[in-house]
């Protein structure tokens, strides 16, 4: 009889504790959304997004293994040829000014940061906010100045590169950032500086309330670009 | 005794029943949390997720396109020692390539071509803001290649408003009309621009004359100037 109680007792405290383990996990996931689990085709979706994105980035990495083998036979062909030697030259200095490349240098880091103003004491709570066109413009900025080479959140400036406004966060390449923006550029630190003048973009944007840092720096990194750029419609034609 | 012990057997299975449909539901549970970047997606809806897995789909084609590429390259060196020809041709494609998306040759392609009137009437000018955003959405919008007024847009182009009237891209003052060439996609490139809240949308709402052809061959100049990094070690 006592044997039989104390199976029960365990049972029962099993039963309790899976139930709590369920009910906490229910809970979590009813956090992230509450939509999840209503529609068995969105699920579905989601899981197919995920698999490619993960489908990609992993052929990303093949590529970049594909890349390292191509560039060390090219070295390979091309050490007994002086000729190329001028062409790989090229081809190296080319991809650091696409973005295909990981460049150094010396430059400037500038942070901008919604502000941290209340947002209910004043009339256009938007004007907290950095907005995509104040990366756009910063980046424009900086262009002037001369930068050779842009990031922002390590998001590689390229070519093809387009600012979005994706609601409460900005896109750059597709993916999105948020605040605080922090935009690498890599130029002449002393012209970069001039962003700072008086009457320009990052001193309106701190008369507004927001964070707009200009740091110079002797030793600036950055990344290259992660996707790929794969014309389809422009052919190089002879001039 | 033996029907106590019937009823004991058939709780325990009922109890070792419920028992795996909870560990089930849990590990379920425990699995939806742990998908990395799920929280992302679950607030989206199920347009937003077909467009989302449209572009990702998109993107995974191109990355295996280009991979296979690669591979039959490397085949290629593999396969034979090749001559020293052969290597000059590859490395030539290479930076063909290269010179093609740094904007140092002339393109050609299907793709359209934006002119824009300034008209004295409108109630403000045209603005250097609004070529930055033509060429944004242009660039959103798939542009492989862009030119205003036969100054092509490389990665550090600028384009900028000196003496609150004066535009310069690429340091180069452009006058009125202004004209837009890109080459991509020519109904994405289009419908970019004149969308509601679109940059020709709004000029032409300013009251600016804004034309918009499609051409099969458009033809975009190369960057004219010295293409050296100084400041890049």
């Amino acid at each position: 009889m006592t044997n039989k109680r104390f199976v029960s007792i365990v049972l029962g405290i099993m039963c309790f504790a899976l139930t709590v383990c369920i009910c906490i996990q229910v809970k979590t996931v009813k956090q992230y959304s509450t939509s999840i689990g209503q529609n068995y085709d969105q699920n579905n979706l989601r899981a197919e997004v995920l698999r490619y994105k993960e489908k990609y980035e992993n052929m990303l990495k093949e590529i970049e293994q594909a890349d390292n083998q191509l560039n060390e036979k090219i070295e390979e062909a091309t050490n007994q040829n002086t000729d190329l030697e001028d062409a790989k030259n090229e081809i190296q200095e080319g991809n650091k000014l696409i973005g295909t490349a990981e460049v150094t240098g010396a430059g400037a880091i500038i942070t901008l940061a919604d502000s941290n103003l209340d947002a209910s004491k004043v009339l256009d709570p938007s004007k907290l906010v950095v907005h995509d066109l104040d990366v756009f413009y910063v980046i424009n900025e900086l262009k002037n100045a001369g930068a050779e080479a842009i990031s922002v959140n390590e998001q590689r400036i390229v070519p093809t590169t387009a600012i979005e406004c994706g609601g409460n966060i900005v896109t750059v390449n597709g993916e999105k950032i948020g605040s605080p923006f922090v935009i690498k550029a890599i130029g002449l630190p002393e012209n970069l500086a001039n962003l700072q003048r008086t009457g320009g973009y990052l001193q309106a944007m701190k008369d507004a309330g927001l964070t707009a840092d200009f740091k110079k720096s002797n030793h600036i990194t950055i990344p290259k670009y992660t996707g790929i750029i794969n014309y389809k419609y422009a052919q190089s034609v002879e001039d | 005794m033996k029907h106590i012990q019937k009823g004991k057997i058939t709780l325990i299975i009922i109890i070792g029943i419920a028992c795996l449909a909870l560990t089930t539901i849990m590990f379920m549970q425990f699995k939806i949390v742990n998908q990395g970047d799920i929280n992302e997606l679950e607030v989206m809806r199920e347009e937003e997720l077909r467009t989302e897995l449209a572009n990702w789909k998109a993107n995974y084609e191109e990355a295996e396109m280009q991979y296979k590429q690669k591979m039959q390259t490397l085949e290629e060196y593999n396969q034979k020692e090749i001559s020293d020809t052969e290597t000059a041709e590859l490395v030539k494609k290479e930076l063909a390539q290269v010179n093609l998306l740094l904007g140092k040759t002339d393109v050609v392609g299907s793709g359209i071509t934006i002119t824009l009137k300034e008209s004295q009437s409108a109630e403000a000018p045209i603005t250097s803001d609004n070529l930055n955003m033509i060429v944004n959405s242009l660039k959103e919008a798939g542009a492989e290649a862009i030119s205003i007024n036969e100054e092509r847009i490389i990665n550090m182009s600028d384009i900028v408003l000196v003496s609150n009237s004066i535009i310069r891209v690429n340091q180069q003052r452009i006058l009125v009309p202004y004209i837009i060439k890109a080459i991509g996609n020519q109904a994405y490139l289009e419908s970019a621009l004149l969308g509601n809240g679109g940059e020709a949308d709004k000029l032409m709402k300013l009251g600016h004359d804004v034309n918009i052809e499609k051409d099969n061959r458009v033809k975009i100049l190369k960057y004219n100037k010295d293409l050296t990094a100084k400041y890049i070690e």
